[in-house]
């Protein structure tokens, strides 16, 4: 049973990791919490959908298209509203991504109403890959696994090995010097939006066939990720990874021996008592402002 | 430019600078007053809600444009002032006792989220205030004895003695508690605790170095912020007559944030028009269809595109474009575009 | 005895020692400046003092009592004021609001009396009309009566620098420390600047402890100069003494090979 637990465990901290990666993407490139996060990826997760069953395409194209949506989402939630704050404050920013979070949350419903629809992937959760003793593991919990770690390796390659993520961690250090080196900081902010909604994206289309797809389905994974990504330290990757992971160990452990009820609440209390004794999460620096 | 000399220092803090706001606070307390005389209940009900969102409003407000943290979790701390209210109520306290316990109770569980946040800023502080909100109503959802999940109905306030028809004397408890509260923030705003809160909002580094004791004041503005949301929980208790957990939710705690932000932070007269005007935008979107020419427009375009049967949902989408809009052009809320009409006709014609 | 005394200071940052076994003391109405390059750790003793820093060795103690392991608001509440290198300033708010959140000690009125603050009458509105009273005067004093209703981002920064000195008055201090108070002001601001210093201390008596790399500045002013590098300490004297030892040219101008 435990071994179950663990399993379980897993599947759930790769898409808490995965939705804590992409915020945290975006928050080492701008100290900005995007609450649309969840939204966003609900929004793209709607258009594999779209294009699964009213265009009938295979998942790859279907994928393809939804990526794409998914980073030109980012682009414009950067281009559109963040770029255009004057003199802002942290809290500004976090109304901002709310309204967008609220906007997006209306268009879906109005669009695709409240129904809870099924998103058919290739890969199903019904189909069982390893039986052994009283522990399955079906096929949508492997790909779950599979693709979240893959991501992360992916994002740990881009943001360490590429030009383009060297221009990134270059515009959050010191965004003047960036410029004066001929990066267009701006662009980085944008492409940076971009891919974090292209991860949030993914994170969406393994949380549907789950819980179903409709408007609120990305609530509780936001939170949860946004929740790893503190306590992990929202600014370290593989902290937020780590995070994640235990925060859907603490979440399968309590809900299976204590009260399935308040498994939620109780991860939140952990997490706000760690916050108490490592104020920066578990793998963030302090940091001390100087005077 | 009608310039008023000051020649004492009590005019500094006076709540009203002239006459002028004298006379419109009377015209509109006369207003307030004779109200009920005129217009059925329904607009009644309209400016209780007004009212109780504008008390939250107010101690919101203290805590995120006063102070400078954030709060993502208050609607727990209305749930836990209603509860508390509504409980002590059916065990035969007097309005008087349980509105105040409700303030109470709620300033207590300020106090201890508080305790965390001292240390906690930005993202971290936000988990934290958002993980008690959560907490908070599935706690309450587990407890049978306040009705658990299904919700619990509120005994009506005994206000007999008055002689007026039940709505209507709750209608002027509300509405006097409010201003009451209303004045109250403002002087507090005024007064040596209420700049240190401000103090600590602009430079927490030099707050404590001319001798503001950060941990005593964070802690004191969580209490203050938490039991306004308290004592607004137990008048909404008695407005909605009924109360369950789902009232309490996380949008709710968004929208009281929404509401200081569109109203204007750091404000007092931002936090009461934020209130007035957030409530009348979630009644009018609700039927965002008989707004004319809009209104058939966005239909047409429903029609056309969307599910026309979810056309409701076109709220989300007004409340969202609005704060992003707020934010951007005009960063200090209605209270600022008020400021500078009003500094507009002092100057005026020039 | 002496106001203030410092003994075998040392604070040091992970490797990096900043404040380096330091000792000095203050006598009562002394302008007494610390002296040295850049980086030097004269900030960080202050942020020592202050309680902003834990100092790892030492002791600093101000008029008999140990300020170690007291917070900021324990260190001003005993009579300690400060002023910041890169000005912490209330930004959002006006010059007298600045100035009276220096009375903030000296005031007393508790949540309750606050109530009655609309009524001329009342203990609330009588404390906060004797305090305006006080802030009016220091406003006269620093000649501020232009930026008194100004939000302080609003002012230029000489005047900012003005308004951080007078919030550190308002504290009715009895040893004020000014970070640099010098820096980032024209010919002329400097030169207004070092009579409201000797002002701070012929008229209201306060004792300085400043800190500064500008020797022009600190030569006509200074009591006594303490000269530091690299949190050493390397000689302290009169103005004259100091400022032709060899060991402080050699700091600041590098060393003659």
């Amino acid at each position: 049973m435990i071994l179950q637990l663990i399993i379980s465990s897993i599947v759930a901290g790769s898409i808490y990791a995965l939705m804590g990666l992409a915020m945290s993407i975006t928050y080492k490139a701008s100290e900005i919490p995007n609450f649309a996060q969840g939204e966003m990826g609900m929004v793209s997760t709607y258009i594999t959908f779209v294009a699964l069953s009213s265009f009938g395409m295979s998942f790859l194209p279907a994928l393809f298209f939804t990526l794409l949506f998914a980073f030109l989402l980012g682009v414009f939630l950067e281009f559109a509203f963040i770029r255009r704050a004057k003199n802002p404050t942290p809290l500004s920013f976090i109304i901002i991504t709310i309204g967008f979070q609220l906007m997006l949350y209306g268009f879906a419903g109005w669009k695709w109403g409240a129904d809870q629809r099924r998103l058919d992937l290739p890969f199903s959760e019904t189909k069982t890959i390893i039986q052994a003793g009283d522990v399955t593991i079906s096929e949508l919990n492997l790909a779950t696994v599979a693709i979240a770690i893959l991501m992360m390796g992916g994002i740990y390659l881009l943001l360490n090995k590429t030009k383009l993520g060297l221009a990134m961690k270059a515009s959050q250090q010191n965004e003047k010097a960036a410029q004066i080196n001929g990066i267009s900081t701006k662009r980085i902010l944008a492409i940076s939006f971009g891919i974090s909604s292209m991860v949030g994206a993914i994170a969406g289309i393994l949380v549907a066939p789950i819980i179903t797809l409709d408007p609120s389905m990305m609530w509780d994974p936001l939170l949860k990720g946004f929740a790893a990504a503190v306590l992990g330290g929202m600014k370290s990757l593989v902290g937020v990874v780590i995070g994640g992971f235990m925060l859907g160990l603490i979440e399968n452990i309590f809900g299976f021996y204590i009260s399935i009820e308040f498994k939620s609440v109780v991860a939140f209390v952990i997490i706000v008592v760690i916050l108490y004794f490592k104020p920066e999460g578990l793998f963030g620096k302090h940091y001390v402002r100087k005077v | 430019m009608r310039l008023k000399l000051k020649q004492d220092y009590f005019e500094d803090i006076e709540l009203f600078e002239d006459r002028v706001p004298i006379f419109w606070s009377v015209v509109l307390l006369g207003f307030l007053f004779a109200l009920p005389f005129f217009v059925k209940s329904y607009y009644l009900t309209i400016l209780m809600l007004m009212s109780v969102n504008a008390i939250v409003a107010l101690g919101l407000n203290l805590l995120v444009g006063n102070t400078g943290q954030i709060s993502l979790g208050h609607a727990g701390f209305v749930a836990i002032g209603a509860y508390t209210a509504v409980l002590l109520t059916k065990a035969g306290a007097p309005f008087i006792v349980s509105f105040a316990a409700a303030g109470v109770v709620a300033a207590l569980f300020g106090i201890l989220l508080g305790v965390p946040s001292l240390k906690l800023e930005g993202p971290y502080l936000a988990i934290a205030t958002l993980a008690f909100g959560l907490a908070v109503t599935v706690i309450i959802g587990r407890m049978d004895f306040l009705g658990g999940r299904m919700g619990v109905s509120v005994p009506k306030l005994s206000l007999k003695w008055t002689g007026l028809k039940y709505d209507t004397s709750l209608y002027y408890l509300i509405i006097i508690i409010t201003i009451l509260l209303t004045i109250f923030t403002r002087n507090f705003v005024k007064s040596r605790i209420g700049r240190a809160f401000q103090a600590i909002r602009d430079s927490d580094i030099a707050a404590s170095s001319i001798g503001i004791n950060l941990t005593k004041y964070k802690l004191l503005s969580f209490g203050l912020s938490a039991t306004y949301a308290g004592l607004a929980g137990a008048l909404w208790a008695f407005y909605l007559g009924f109360i369950s957990p789902t009232n309490f939710n996380f949008i709710l705690s968004i929208m009281f944030l929404a509401t200081i932000v569109v109203g204007g932070l750091g404000f007092v007269g931002g936090s009461i028009m934020g209130a007035v005007v957030m409530t009348f935008l979630n009644i009018q979107l609700e039927n965002i269809t008989d707004v004319p020419i809009l209104g058939s427009l966005i239909e047409k375009f429903s029609e056309a595109f969307m599910m026309h049967s979810a056309i409701s949902n076109v709220s989300w989408v007004f409340t969202g474009l609005i704060l992003i809009l707020i934010v951007l052009f005009e960063p200090m809320g209605l209270y600022g575009i008020w400021l500078r009409v009003k500094l507009y006709w002092k100057t005026w014609p020039f | 005895m002496a106001l203030f005394e410092i003994n075998n200071l040392t604070k040091r940052f992970g490797g990096l020692i900043a404040v380096d076994n330091l000792s000095f003391s203050i006598k009562k109405g002394e302008i007494f400046s610390i002296i040295g390059p850049n980086g030097a750790g004269k900030s960080t003793v202050f942020n020592c003092i202050n309680g902003l820093y834990k100092p790892e060795e030492g002791s600093i103690q101000f008029k008999g009592e140990n300020l170690i392991g007291q917070r900021p608001d324990q260190v001003a509440k005993m009579g300690i004021a400060r002023t910041f290198q890169n000005l912490e300033l209330f930004a959002h708010m006006t010059t007298i609001d600045n100035l009276l959140l220096g009375r903030h000690l000296h005031m007393k009125a508790n949540l309750g009396q606050i109530l009655g603050l609309n009524f001329r009458r009342s203990k609330a509105a009588k404390e906060e009309i004797t305090h305006r009273r006080k802030v009016e005067e220091i406003i006269d004093f620093l000649e501020l009566e232009s930026a008194r209703d100004q939000y302080v981002s609003n002012l230029p920064y000489g005047k900012q620098k003005l308004v951080e000195l007078g919030r550190a008055l308002a504290l009715e201090p009895e040893l004020i420390l000014l970070d640099e108070p010098a820096a980032g002001l024209n010919q002329e601001e400097r030169e207004e600047m070092v009579f409201w210093i000797q002002d701070i201390r012929d008229q209201l008596g306060v004792t300085v402890l400043l800190i500064e790399h500008n020797m022009q500045l600190v030569k006509g002013i200074s009591d006594r100069i303490l000269a530091i590098s690299f949190g050493k300490k390397l000689t302290e004297g009169t103005p004259a003494e100091v400022l032709n030892h060899e060991e402080v040219i050699k700091a600041y101008l590098g060393e003659v090979v």
